[in-house]
Protein backbone atom coordinates (compact mmCIF):
# COMPACT_ATOMS: atom_id res chain seq x y z
CA UNK A 1 0.00 0.00 0.00
CA UNK A 2 2.82 2.46 0.99
CA UNK A 3 4.88 1.29 -1.71
CA UNK A 4 2.23 2.12 -4.34
CA UNK A 5 1.44 5.85 -2.80
CA UNK A 6 5.16 6.28 -2.97
CA UNK A 7 5.46 5.46 -6.86
CA UNK A 8 2.82 7.65 -7.42
CA UNK A 9 4.55 10.31 -5.34
CA UNK A 10 7.61 9.62 -7.65
CA UNK A 11 4.92 10.10 -10.50
CA UNK A 12 3.78 13.41 -9.36
CA UNK A 13 0.44 11.87 -9.51
CA UNK A 14 -1.58 14.66 -7.58
CA UNK A 15 -3.87 12.41 -5.38
CA UNK A 16 -1.42 10.50 -4.31
CA UNK A 17 0.47 13.91 -2.75
CA UNK A 18 -3.22 15.49 -1.59
CA UNK A 19 -3.55 12.06 0.01
CA UNK A 20 -0.15 12.79 2.15
CA UNK A 21 -1.40 16.10 2.65
CA UNK A 22 -4.36 14.84 4.01
CA UNK A 23 -3.03 12.17 6.27
CA UNK A 24 0.33 14.07 7.53
CA UNK A 25 -0.52 17.57 7.68
CA UNK A 26 -1.74 17.10 11.20
CA UNK A 27 0.68 14.84 12.97
CA UNK A 28 3.36 17.20 11.55
CA UNK A 29 2.19 20.28 12.81
CA UNK A 30 1.50 18.63 16.60
CA UNK A 31 4.91 18.45 16.35
CA UNK A 32 5.90 21.53 15.13
CA UNK A 33 3.51 23.44 17.51
CA UNK A 34 4.58 21.41 20.31
CA UNK A 35 8.50 22.41 19.56
CA UNK A 36 7.71 25.83 18.05
CA UNK A 37 4.73 27.23 20.67
CA UNK A 38 4.30 29.27 17.36
CA UNK A 39 1.26 28.52 15.44
CA UNK A 40 2.60 30.68 12.58
CA UNK A 41 5.92 29.14 13.13
CA UNK A 42 4.61 25.43 12.91
CA UNK A 43 2.51 26.00 9.58
CA UNK A 44 6.00 27.32 8.22
CA UNK A 45 7.15 23.41 9.40
CA UNK A 46 4.25 22.19 7.82
CA UNK A 47 5.13 23.88 4.54
CA UNK A 48 8.56 23.27 4.38
CA UNK A 49 8.06 19.62 5.16
CA UNK A 50 5.27 19.02 2.44
CA UNK A 51 7.84 21.53 -0.48
CA UNK A 52 11.06 19.48 0.51
CA UNK A 53 8.53 16.09 -0.43
CA UNK A 54 8.05 17.84 -3.89
CA UNK A 55 11.62 18.26 -4.44
CA UNK A 56 12.88 15.07 -2.74
CA UNK A 57 10.58 12.45 -3.60
CA UNK A 58 12.97 10.62 -5.93
CA UNK A 59 15.72 10.38 -3.36
CA UNK A 60 13.20 8.53 -1.18
CA UNK A 61 14.93 5.31 0.40
CA UNK A 62 11.74 2.46 0.72
CA UNK A 63 13.73 0.99 3.48
CA UNK A 64 12.39 3.90 5.45
CA UNK A 65 8.16 4.77 6.06
CA UNK A 66 7.46 7.59 4.63
CA UNK A 67 5.90 8.84 7.74
CA UNK A 68 9.16 8.71 9.65
CA UNK A 69 10.98 10.58 6.70
CA UNK A 70 8.29 13.36 6.71
CA UNK A 71 8.40 13.59 10.89
CA UNK A 72 12.23 13.62 10.41
CA UNK A 73 12.81 16.39 8.04
CA UNK A 74 9.98 17.99 9.84
CA UNK A 75 12.16 17.51 12.76
CA UNK A 76 14.65 19.03 11.08
CA UNK A 77 13.07 22.50 10.17
CA UNK A 78 11.40 22.66 13.53
CA UNK A 79 14.80 22.70 14.83
CA UNK A 80 15.87 24.96 12.85
CA UNK A 81 13.29 27.62 13.74
CA UNK A 82 13.75 27.30 17.21
CA UNK A 83 17.32 27.74 17.03
CA UNK A 84 16.55 30.96 14.98
CA UNK A 85 13.56 31.67 18.04
CA UNK A 86 16.15 30.52 21.22
CA UNK A 87 19.32 30.50 20.12
CA UNK A 88 20.49 29.80 23.41
CA UNK A 89 18.36 26.53 23.67
CA UNK A 90 20.77 23.28 23.38
CA UNK A 91 18.14 21.05 21.76
CA UNK A 92 20.47 18.13 22.56
CA UNK A 93 20.62 19.14 26.41
CA UNK A 94 18.84 16.55 28.75
CA UNK A 95 20.94 17.27 31.82
CA UNK A 96 22.09 13.50 33.13
CA UNK A 97 20.74 10.14 33.30
CA UNK A 98 19.63 10.45 37.02
CA UNK A 99 16.07 9.45 36.71
CA UNK A 100 14.45 11.88 39.55
CA UNK A 101 11.94 9.72 41.76
CA UNK A 102 8.78 10.35 42.00
CA UNK A 103 7.65 12.66 45.05
CA UNK A 104 4.40 13.23 44.86
CA UNK A 105 2.02 10.06 45.89
CA UNK A 106 -1.68 11.15 45.30
CA UNK A 107 -3.72 9.01 43.71
CA UNK A 108 -5.46 11.51 41.08
CA UNK A 109 -6.01 8.73 38.33
CA UNK A 110 -8.89 7.77 40.35
CA UNK A 111 -10.17 11.35 40.11
CA UNK A 112 -14.13 11.64 38.16
CA UNK A 113 -13.31 11.85 34.64
CA UNK A 114 -15.11 15.19 34.53
CA UNK A 115 -12.34 17.00 36.18
CA UNK A 116 -9.78 14.60 34.25
CA UNK A 117 -11.22 15.92 31.08
CA UNK A 118 -12.13 19.30 31.64
CA UNK A 119 -10.56 22.28 29.78
CA UNK A 120 -8.67 23.12 32.72
CA UNK A 121 -6.84 19.72 32.89
CA UNK A 122 -6.34 19.94 29.17
CA UNK A 123 -4.95 23.29 29.41
CA UNK A 124 -2.39 21.48 32.12
CA UNK A 125 -1.27 19.17 30.15
CA UNK A 126 -0.58 21.16 27.49
CA UNK A 127 1.33 23.53 29.66
CA UNK A 128 3.31 20.71 31.41
CA UNK A 129 4.19 18.86 28.12
CA UNK A 130 5.24 22.94 27.04
CA UNK A 131 7.38 22.71 30.45
CA UNK A 132 9.86 19.76 29.05
CA UNK A 133 13.04 20.50 27.07
CA UNK A 134 12.65 20.32 23.26
CA UNK A 135 14.41 16.80 23.01
CA UNK A 136 11.75 15.65 25.41
CA UNK A 137 9.04 16.89 24.44
CA UNK A 138 9.87 15.86 20.59
CA UNK A 139 10.06 12.07 21.88
CA UNK A 140 6.79 12.22 24.14
CA UNK A 141 4.90 13.66 21.35
CA UNK A 142 6.48 11.10 19.03
CA UNK A 143 5.83 7.84 21.47
CA UNK A 144 3.09 8.81 23.40
CA UNK A 145 0.96 11.42 21.09
CA UNK A 146 1.38 10.16 17.91
CA UNK A 147 2.03 6.42 19.13
CA UNK A 148 5.06 5.68 16.68
CA UNK A 149 7.43 2.63 17.85
CA UNK A 150 10.53 3.39 19.70
CA UNK A 151 12.64 2.81 16.57
CA UNK A 152 10.46 4.54 14.03
CA UNK A 153 11.27 7.81 16.88
CA UNK A 154 14.51 7.37 16.61
CA UNK A 155 14.69 7.25 13.11
CA UNK A 156 12.83 10.50 12.53
CA UNK A 157 14.78 12.69 15.58
CA UNK A 158 18.63 10.80 14.35
CA UNK A 159 18.75 9.71 17.61
CA UNK A 160 19.60 6.02 19.17
CA UNK A 161 16.51 3.95 20.38
CA UNK A 162 18.25 3.57 23.71
CA UNK A 163 17.89 7.61 23.82
CA UNK A 164 14.29 7.43 22.98
CA UNK A 165 13.57 5.08 25.80
CA UNK A 166 15.66 7.02 28.39
CA UNK A 167 14.12 10.53 27.28
CA UNK A 168 10.75 9.30 27.55
CA UNK A 169 10.66 7.65 30.69
CA UNK A 170 12.26 10.87 31.72
CA UNK A 171 9.43 12.65 30.42
CA UNK A 172 6.49 11.04 31.40
CA UNK A 173 7.88 11.07 34.94
CA UNK A 174 8.58 14.61 34.50
CA UNK A 175 4.96 15.10 33.64
CA UNK A 176 2.79 13.06 35.87
CA UNK A 177 5.03 15.03 38.86
CA UNK A 178 3.50 17.79 37.22
CA UNK A 179 0.22 17.04 36.99
CA UNK A 180 0.05 15.23 40.65
CA UNK A 181 1.04 18.35 41.72
CA UNK A 182 -1.66 20.09 40.02
CA UNK A 183 -4.34 17.45 40.72
CA UNK A 184 -3.11 17.58 44.03
CA UNK A 185 -4.52 20.95 44.71
CA UNK A 186 -7.54 20.00 42.96
CA UNK A 187 -8.51 17.18 45.03
CA UNK A 188 -7.59 19.44 48.11
CA UNK A 189 -10.12 21.93 47.08
CA UNK A 190 -12.65 18.63 45.99
CA UNK A 191 -12.10 17.85 49.90
CA UNK A 192 -12.18 21.20 51.30
CA UNK A 193 -15.75 21.23 49.64
CA UNK A 194 -17.01 18.38 50.91
CA UNK A 195 -15.80 18.88 54.63
CA UNK B 1 12.97 -5.44 43.34
CA UNK B 2 12.60 -2.41 45.07
CA UNK B 3 10.76 0.91 44.68
CA UNK B 4 14.04 2.30 42.91
CA UNK B 5 14.67 -0.30 40.64
CA UNK B 6 10.57 -0.33 39.95
CA UNK B 7 10.61 3.35 38.69
CA UNK B 8 14.02 2.40 36.48
CA UNK B 9 11.77 0.21 34.79
CA UNK B 10 7.83 1.93 34.69
CA UNK B 11 8.24 2.74 31.24
CA UNK B 12 9.64 -0.79 29.89
CA UNK B 13 6.84 -1.84 31.86
CA UNK B 14 3.88 0.52 30.45
CA UNK B 15 5.23 -0.72 26.75
CA UNK B 16 5.52 -4.37 27.91
CA UNK B 17 9.25 -4.51 26.74
CA UNK B 18 10.36 -6.10 30.02
CA UNK B 19 11.39 -9.65 29.51
CA UNK B 20 9.05 -12.01 31.56
CA UNK B 21 10.95 -12.44 35.04
CA UNK B 22 11.75 -8.87 35.57
CA UNK B 23 8.12 -8.47 34.79
CA UNK B 24 6.94 -10.96 37.47
CA UNK B 25 8.94 -8.84 39.78
CA UNK B 26 7.32 -5.68 39.15
CA UNK B 27 4.33 -7.29 39.23
CA UNK B 28 4.82 -9.02 42.81
CA UNK B 29 6.56 -5.22 43.79
CA UNK B 30 3.50 -3.83 42.63
CA UNK B 31 0.93 -5.93 44.39
CA UNK B 32 2.85 -4.89 47.70
CA UNK B 33 3.54 -1.22 47.44
CA UNK B 34 0.67 1.32 47.22
CA UNK B 35 3.07 4.11 46.55
CA UNK B 36 4.40 2.39 43.40
CA UNK B 37 1.02 1.81 41.69
CA UNK B 38 -0.05 5.12 42.55
CA UNK B 39 2.79 6.49 40.15
CA UNK B 40 2.39 3.51 38.05
CA UNK B 41 -1.84 4.05 37.50
CA UNK B 42 -1.08 7.97 37.37
CA UNK B 43 1.50 7.25 34.74
CA UNK B 44 -0.52 5.75 32.72
CA UNK B 45 -3.44 8.16 32.96
CA UNK B 46 -1.31 10.81 32.08
CA UNK B 47 -0.28 9.42 28.86
CA UNK B 48 -3.88 8.76 27.96
CA UNK B 49 -4.76 11.60 28.79
CA UNK B 50 -2.25 13.47 26.80
CA UNK B 51 -3.25 11.28 23.79
CA UNK B 52 -6.29 12.55 23.65
CA UNK B 53 -5.52 16.16 24.48
CA UNK B 54 -2.57 16.64 22.28
CA UNK B 55 -4.70 15.12 19.22
CA UNK B 56 -4.88 19.07 18.18
CA UNK B 57 -5.39 19.72 14.09
CA UNK B 58 -4.49 22.62 12.12
CA UNK B 59 -7.55 25.45 12.04
CA UNK B 60 -9.59 24.40 8.63
CA UNK B 61 -8.93 28.29 7.23
CA UNK B 62 -5.53 27.87 7.93
CA UNK B 63 -5.41 24.11 6.47
CA UNK B 64 -6.90 25.34 3.40
CA UNK B 65 -4.26 28.29 2.78
CA UNK B 66 -1.34 25.80 3.47
CA UNK B 67 -2.88 23.38 1.09
CA UNK B 68 -3.31 26.01 -1.70
CA UNK B 69 -0.07 27.09 -1.77
CA UNK B 70 1.91 23.99 -1.54
CA UNK B 71 -0.65 22.88 -4.24
CA UNK B 72 0.58 25.63 -6.75
CA UNK B 73 4.16 24.94 -5.89
CA UNK B 74 3.28 20.84 -6.89
CA UNK B 75 1.52 21.96 -9.83
CA UNK B 76 4.25 24.28 -10.84
CA UNK B 77 7.13 22.03 -10.03
CA UNK B 78 5.46 19.06 -12.61
CA UNK B 79 5.21 21.70 -15.21
CA UNK B 80 8.57 22.64 -14.73
CA UNK B 81 9.25 19.03 -15.45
Amino acid sequence: MEQELIAALRQRDPAAFADVFATYSDKIYRLAVSLLHDEQAADGVVQDTFLALIEHIHTFEERASLATWLYRVAYNHAQTRLRHQRPQVDLDEWADDNIALPEKMIDWSTLPELLLTGEEAKAQIMTAISTLSPSLRAVFILRDVEELSTEATAEALGIQPGAVKVRLHRARLALRETLAGYFEEIRGEEWTAKH
Amino acid sequence: MDCKTLITYLSDYIDRELDESLAAEARDHLATCPNCSIVLDSTQKMILMSKLTGQVAIPKARRERLWSEIEAAFNERNAAD
